[in-house]
C-alpha cells in the first residue's frame, strides 16, 4: 500500500491496526506527510460547512389507482415550505409600491388630522399648522397666510363618533358589495372576449373603486385612532387631576404643620 | 425499540407499506442530501429523492440484502443523478448564493456562533459547492459518500465497481484539488486556522 492510500485511510480513521502503526511511525519522521495530513484535515473542516437545505419532506408511498391491491404507487408530497420571497408576487410588489406612494404622498401633502369641538378635520398642506403657531404666539412672523388659505380642510363629521363610524362602515359594506358584483360582471365580460378598450375601462373602474374603498378605510381607521386618543386623553386628564388634588392636600397639610411650628417658636420666643 | 432497516425491509417485502414508510422517514434526508450535493438543485434533488423511494419500493423484490439497504438506496440515487446530469447535458450546479442574506443567516446561526463566523461559513460552503461541482464525477461521489454518509472504503468500492485502492486514490486526488482550489479562492483561511 502506497503512502497516499495510507494517508487517506489515516485521515478517515479507516485503517487496520497494523497499517495504522506503520503509518504513525512514518509520520513521526516525515514532515511533508504531517503537513499534508494537516491540510487535508482542514479541507475536511471546510467540507463540513457545506450543508444542504432542509426541506419539509413528509412524502410517503401509498397505494394508488382503483384497485387497492395494485402494486402501483403514488407519492404524497406536500408543497415545500415557502419563504417570504415565494409569496412576493408582482401583485404584492405593486401593493407595496402603492403603499409607498401613498405614504410619500401623505408626507408631501403633510396630512394632519385634528379633532375639535366642531368635528374631525383632515388637513393637508405644509403651512397650515406651522403658520398658525407663531401667529398665536404674538404674530412676530407677520404676514403668514391663514390656515384656510394654504391648507385643504376636509370636515368628516360633526355628529357623534358612533354615528360617524356606523356611517363609514355602512359605506364600506356597500362598496364591497358593488365591488363583488362588478368583479362577477367583469369575469363574464372577459370570458365573452370583450375588446381591449372595454377591459382597460373595467380595470380602471376597479382601480377607482379600490381607491375609494381604501380612502374610506383610511378615514375609518383615522377616526378609530382619534377616538382611542380621546379616550386615553380623558383618562390621563382624570389621573392628572387626581394627582393635583393629592398634591394640593399634602401641601396644605404641610403648610399647616409649618404654621403651627412657627407659632410655637414665636410663642416660646415671647416667653423668653 | 426501533426496528432495524433489515426488519423493515423484510416487512415491506410482504406488502407492509407502513414499514416501508418508516424507511422513507429514516432515509429521506440523507438521500436528499446526496442528491442535492450531486446535482446542486433543490427542486430536482427533491424529485430524485422521491423517485429513489418509488423505485426502491418497486424493486424491493429484487433486493437480496447483500448490501446494506442504505447503500442500495444510495446506488439508486446516484444512478438517478447520473441520468439527470446526462439528460440535462450539463455539469452539476453549484447553488452558490450571490450575496449573503443576514436575516436568513441569523435564523441558521447557533447561539454560540458570531455573525462573522456565520458569514465565513456560508462563504466557505458556497466555495465548496462550486469546487465540488467541478470535480470529476468519480472523485466527487467518493468524497460525498465518505465525507457526508460515512461509508467505508469497501462500500464505496462496491458501489463504484472499482478496487479499494482506486477509491482511496480518488479521495486523495479529489481532496487535493479541493484544497488547492479553496486556497486559491481565499475563503477558507479563517476556518483552517481553527483546525
Amino acid at each position: 500500500m502506497c503512502e497516499k492510500e495510507l494517508l487517506v485511510g489515516y485521515l478517515y480513521d479507516d485503517l487496520a491496526d497494523g497499517d495504522r502503526a506503520t503509518f504513525e511511525a512514518h509520520l513521526r519522521g516525515c514532515a511533508e506527510c504531517r503537513d499534508e495530513l494537516k491540510e487535508l484535515r482542514a479541507v475536511r473542516a471546510d467540507l463540513a460547512s457545506w450543508s444542504p437545505p432542509q426541506p419539509d419532506f413528509g412524502f410517503r408511498v401509498v397505494r394508488g389507482g382503483r384497485d387497492a391491491a395494485a402494486t402501483d404507487v403514488r407519492e404524497v408530497m406536500p408543497p415545500p415550505v415557502q419563504s417570504w420571497r415565494a409569496w412576493w408576487t408582482p401583485a404584492a410588489g405593486l401593493a407595496a409600491a402603492a403603499v409607498l406612494v401613498l405614504a410619500a404622498a401623505a408626507s408631501l401633502a403633510h396630512v394632519e388630522v385634528h379633532r375639535g369641538p366642531d368635528g374631525i378635520t383632515v388637513r393637508t398642506g405644509w403651512s397650515a399648522f406651522a403658520s398658525a403657531a407663531p401667529s398665536a404666539a404674538g404674530g412676530s412672523l407677520g404676514g403668514t397666510s391663514p390656515a384656510s388659505d394654504t391648507g385643504r380642510d376636509i370636515r368628516l363629521a360633526s355628529t357623534s363618533d358612533a354615528e360617524f363610524l356606523a356611517g363609514i362602515e355602512r359605506r364600506l359594506d356597500a362598496l364591497e358589495a358593488s365591488s363583488r358584483d362588478s368583479g362577477l360582471r367583469n369575469a363574464s365580460m372577459l370570458s365573452a372576449r370583450a375588446s381591449d378598450a372595454e377591459i382597460i375601462k373595467r380595470v380602471r373602474d376597479l382601480v377607482a373603486q379600490s381607491e375609494t374603498k381604501q380612502q374610506g378605510e383610511l378615514a375609518l381607521r383615522i377616526s378609530q385612532v382619534l377616538h382611542d386618543v380621546d379616550v386615553q386623553r380623558a383618562n390621563d386628564l382624570a389621573r392628572i387631576q387626581q394627582g393635583f388634588g393629592r398634591i394640593d392636600q399634602s401641601v396644605a397639610t404641610e403648610a399647616a404643620a409649618h404654621r403651627d411650628l412657627t407659632n410655637y417658636i414665636l410663642a416660646n420666643a415671647k416667653q423668653k | 425499540m426501533a426496528s432495524t432497516d433489515e426488519e423493515l425491509v423484510a416487512r415491506s417485502r410482504t406488502g407492509d407499506l407502513d414499514s416501508f414508510n418508516q424507511l422513507v422517514l429514516r432515509w429521506e434526508r440523507p438521500i436528499y442530501a446526496l442528491a442535492y450535493r450531486t446535482i446542486g438543485r433543490e427542486e430536482d434533488a427533491r424529485d430524485v429523492c422521491q423517485e429513489t423511494f418509488l423505485r426502491a419500493f418497486r424493486a424491493l423484490g429484487g433486493f437480496k440484502g447483500e448490501a446494506k439497504f442504505s447503500s442500495w438506496l444510495y446506488r439508486i440515487t446516484l444512478n438517478l443523478c447520473r441520468d439527470w446530469i446526462r439528460r440535462e447535458r450539463r455539469q452539476p450546479i453549484a447553488q452558490a448564493p450571490e450575496g449573503v442574506d443576514l436575516i436568513e443567516l441569523a435564523g441558521e446561526s447557533a447561539p454560540s456562533e458570531s455573525i462573522e463566523d456565520l458569514v465565513a461559513r456560508k462563504e466557505i460552503s458556497a466555495a465548496v459547492a462550486r469546487v465540488m461541482a467541478e470535480l470529476p464525477e468519480e472523485q466527487r461521489t467518493a468524497i460525498l459518500l465518505k465525507e457526508y454518509h460515512g461509508l467505508t472504503f469497501q462500500e464505496i468500492a462496491n458501489m463504484q465497481d472499482c478496487p479499494l485502492s482506486t477509491v482511496k486514490t480518488r479521495l486523495y486526488q479529489g481532496l487535493t484539488v479541493l484544497r488547492r482550489q479553496l486556497e486559491r479562492s481565499g475563503v477558507s483561511g479563517g476556518f483552517r486556522n481553527h483546525v
